[in-house]
């Protein structure tokens, strides 16, 4: 498993070319998290690739027009567990009205 | 106050665009209302499949950014395929598509679609465009990404209420791209390192692909070839970049490739690669792509690089950059070896002679009665299977813009609305449009298009009553299941040409029997080549014709078919 940073620009569109490179090859996302960072966005995914693929996939995010910057490192600590409802069904219809018109 | 539309439109004239290739709906309809007296010529297909090739068409000829106009959903659907081929053959396109309502967005509403979403794996860039402020920067913007760098295609969605809604508008914008990722580029003296890996070489080839034409340093890479005088070949996108003439020049490499071509390739030490992808078709079973050779890409776009094969030196950057700084240098200061005994065997007459030039079969030698009549300037747009590839290998032009296909994706259905774009583009330029009967179906009703305009677009369809192409690798790796690629109860092309008002005749294959060809016959091609007007001449084809040389899948280049195996 490798751990990839990457810098973009937030504009629309540029977080899902930098997914759709890796799922594009059938690579699994088994964690990803995004968000803003200094002036810009930076994404961080965790892939299981090979060295070829590694290259083919630097070469692929610095194609992007916001791509800023592409970095990776090792595997993160255990991504921290989704805490909150999910997924958010189960609210009683009426309820969910009542909670829309509040 | 001008409408949304009349600011797109307005944007456009000032990215230089004069013409347009669409067809209405009910979400575009804005756009369409605001097109006369917009200064930009709109040009009606019948599908928007058609416009987007046409407008591709337009662009591969010019080096222009093309543009192509449809409506939500099922119209922006319809564009697909053309996108793909633009990304996959580095075309510079803009497709304007409508979107419903911006309140109604995400709620499946009539003819809506996710065009954003479904077309962001194959563009370059794209844009749903929010906010009628934003029209003219979002324009410019895209324009800029579909012509820069590598270029490719840029989808623009813009929602039917701002084409409607109004603004002051102050005029178009100029878009000032970002600073790019330092090292993408090319480091000084890479001249040094190739010389030497020159030194060292025994059997040197170069091989050129689109990324060389598209750079424009086409008469920078034609010197640099003949100072090197090493054996040289193109892809498919590259034909017409070297002149076929030159004595160093083997043809076309890869899946149909000449055996000469694909034979130095394969025994080559020393790769030079100026502007080509090494995609699976030239490059056979990639574990056995040119064994022994090391490699040197110039290459634009780096991520295109080690797709296939790591290369052990990259030259990042424009080639008219990089194949300039390189000849120059070399001419200064470097003496190369001279490879005469390599290029003796390469370029020799041993492996000429088996080259498939020699073996014309009546389709083959149509095509060369066809192409030996041609103006020197004329264009030919190719469909895609059998055909295509007797075409490239037959059609030997000099012009980098000369013969035009769809490479990478490989899309049937290209040629027709292609050409009406390339003639368009051309107007007074013989444009002759090959097509297979499987292809020319796919967009046939641009035979409408071209009456419209009465182009005088020289259509020939090589018909073997086959899908010719999937039937070859049918007959040679499937034990001859020809399933459903039999065409037997094909319409017949003369009538249907005919009531689309367009002049046509059939030819048969006996007419090219004899050789040279008949006075009559050849007066009858050149009657339909010298035409003012559309003209559509289906020339019947032995079922069973073959593609030669072929490498089968998997196989190495090596291991071409070069002809057929005797039947047991």
């Amino acid at each position: 498993m490798q751990v990839f940073q990457i810098h973009y620009r937030n504009t629309q569109g540029t977080l899902m070319r930098i997914l759709n490179a890796a799922s594009r090859r059938g690579l699994d996302l088994p964690w990803v998290q995004a968000g803003p960072a200094a002036h810009d966005h930076q994404v961080a995914l965790e892939l299981d690739v090979n060295s070829k693929q590694v290259g083919q996939l630097y070469r692929e995010w610095y194609a992007i027009a916001d791509v800023i910057h592409v970095g990776s490192g090792a595997a993160p600590a255990q991504a921290q567990e989704w805490n909150g409802a999910h997924p958010p069904a189960g609210v009683p219809m009426q309820e969910g009205r009542s909670a829309a018109r509040a | 106050m001008l409408r949304g539309a009349e600011i797109t439109l307005a944007c456009l004239r000032a990215e230089g665009v004069e013409l347009v290739f669409g067809y209405p709906g009910g979400a575009i309809m804005p756009l369409y209302d605001a097109l006369d007296g917009s200064g930009i010529r709109h040009v009606l297909t019948r599908h928007e499949q058609g416009a987007v090739f046409a407008a591709e068409g337009y662009a591969r000829v010019t080096g222009e950014v093309g543009v192509a106009i449809a409506t939500s959903g099922p119209g922006a659907t319809n564009l697909i395929t053309g996108i793909a081929d633009a990304k996959m053959d580095s075309v510079p396109l803009v497709c304007i598509t409508g979107q419903v309502r911006s309140p109604l967005i995400g709620t499946d509403a009539f003819q809506e679609t996710d065009v954003f979403g479904v077309t962001l794996s194959l563009t370059k860039w794209s844009r749903l465009v929010r906010t009628l402020d934003e029209i003219p920067e979002v324009i410019a913007e895209g324009f800029h990404w579909a012509r820069s760098g590598r270029p490719g295609p840029v989808v623009i969605d813009i929602p039917t209420d701002l084409l409607k809604a109004k603004k002051e508008f102050s005029g178009p914008v100029k878009f000032t791209p970002h600073a790019r990722p330092a090292g993408a580029k090319a480091e000084g003296g890479f001249t040094d390192t190739i010389v030497a890996m020159l030194q060292a070489a025994k059997k040197p080839v170069a091989l050129v692909g689109a990324g060389a034409k598209l750079s424009g340093a086409i008469p920078d890479l034609r010197r640099l070839f003949d100072h090197l005088n090493i054996p040289s070949f193109a892809t498919v996108h590259g034909l017409g970049a070297i002149p076929p003439e030159a004595p160093h020049y083997l043809g076309m490499v890869g899946m149909h490739g000449t055996r000469a071509a694909n034979t130095a390739l394969h025994e080559t030490d020393l790769l030079l690669v100026f502007g080509a992808r090494l995609d699976d078709r030239v490059t056979g079973e990639p574990t056995r792509f040119a064994p022994h050779a090391k490699i040197v890409h110039f290459e634009i776009d780096p991520a295109q690089l080690d797709r296939v094969r790591p290369c052990d030196l990259a030259v990042i950057g424009n080639l008219a950059d990089t194949i300039p700084a390189f000849e120059a240098e070399l001419r200064r200061h470097r003496s190369l070896p001279d490879f005469k005994e390599w290029r003796g065997v390469a370029c020799g007459a041993e492996r000429a002679e088996l080259d498939p030039r020699g073996l014309a079969q009546p389709t083959i030698r149509f095509l060369d009665e066809l192409f030996s009549r041609l103006p020197e300037d004329s264009v030919v747009i190719a469909d895609v299977g059998q055909h295509q590839m007797w075409a490239a290998q037959r059609y030997r032009s000099s012009s980098p813009r000369g013969f035009i296909t769809s490479g990478g994706l490989g899309a049937m259905g290209f040629a027709l609305p292609a050409a009406v774009g390339v003639q368009l583009a051309k107007p007074d330029t013989c444009v002759l449009c090959v097509s297979g009967d499987g292809g020319f179906q796919m967009n046939i009703q641009e035979l409408a298009t071209v009456h419209r305009l009465n182009l005088p677009i020289k259509l020939v369809i090589i018909d073997n009553k086959y899908l010719g192409m999937v039937r070859q690798w049918q007959q040679l790796f499937y034990e001859r299941n020809y399933a459903e690629t039999d065409l037997s109860d094909n319409p017949d092309f003369v009538e249907i040409a005919k009531a689309y008002r367009i002049h046509s005749f059939r030819m048969k294959e006996d007419t090219m029997r004899e050789f040279p060809v008949s006075n009559e016959t050849g007066d009858q091609i050149d009657r339909f080549l010298n035409s003012t007007e559309p003209e559509l001449l289906v020339f019947d084809c032995a079922p069973e014709a073959n593609v030669y040389p072929m490498v089968p899948a998997g196989a190495a280049l090596s291991e071409m078919l070069l002809e057929e195996e005797p039947a047991e």
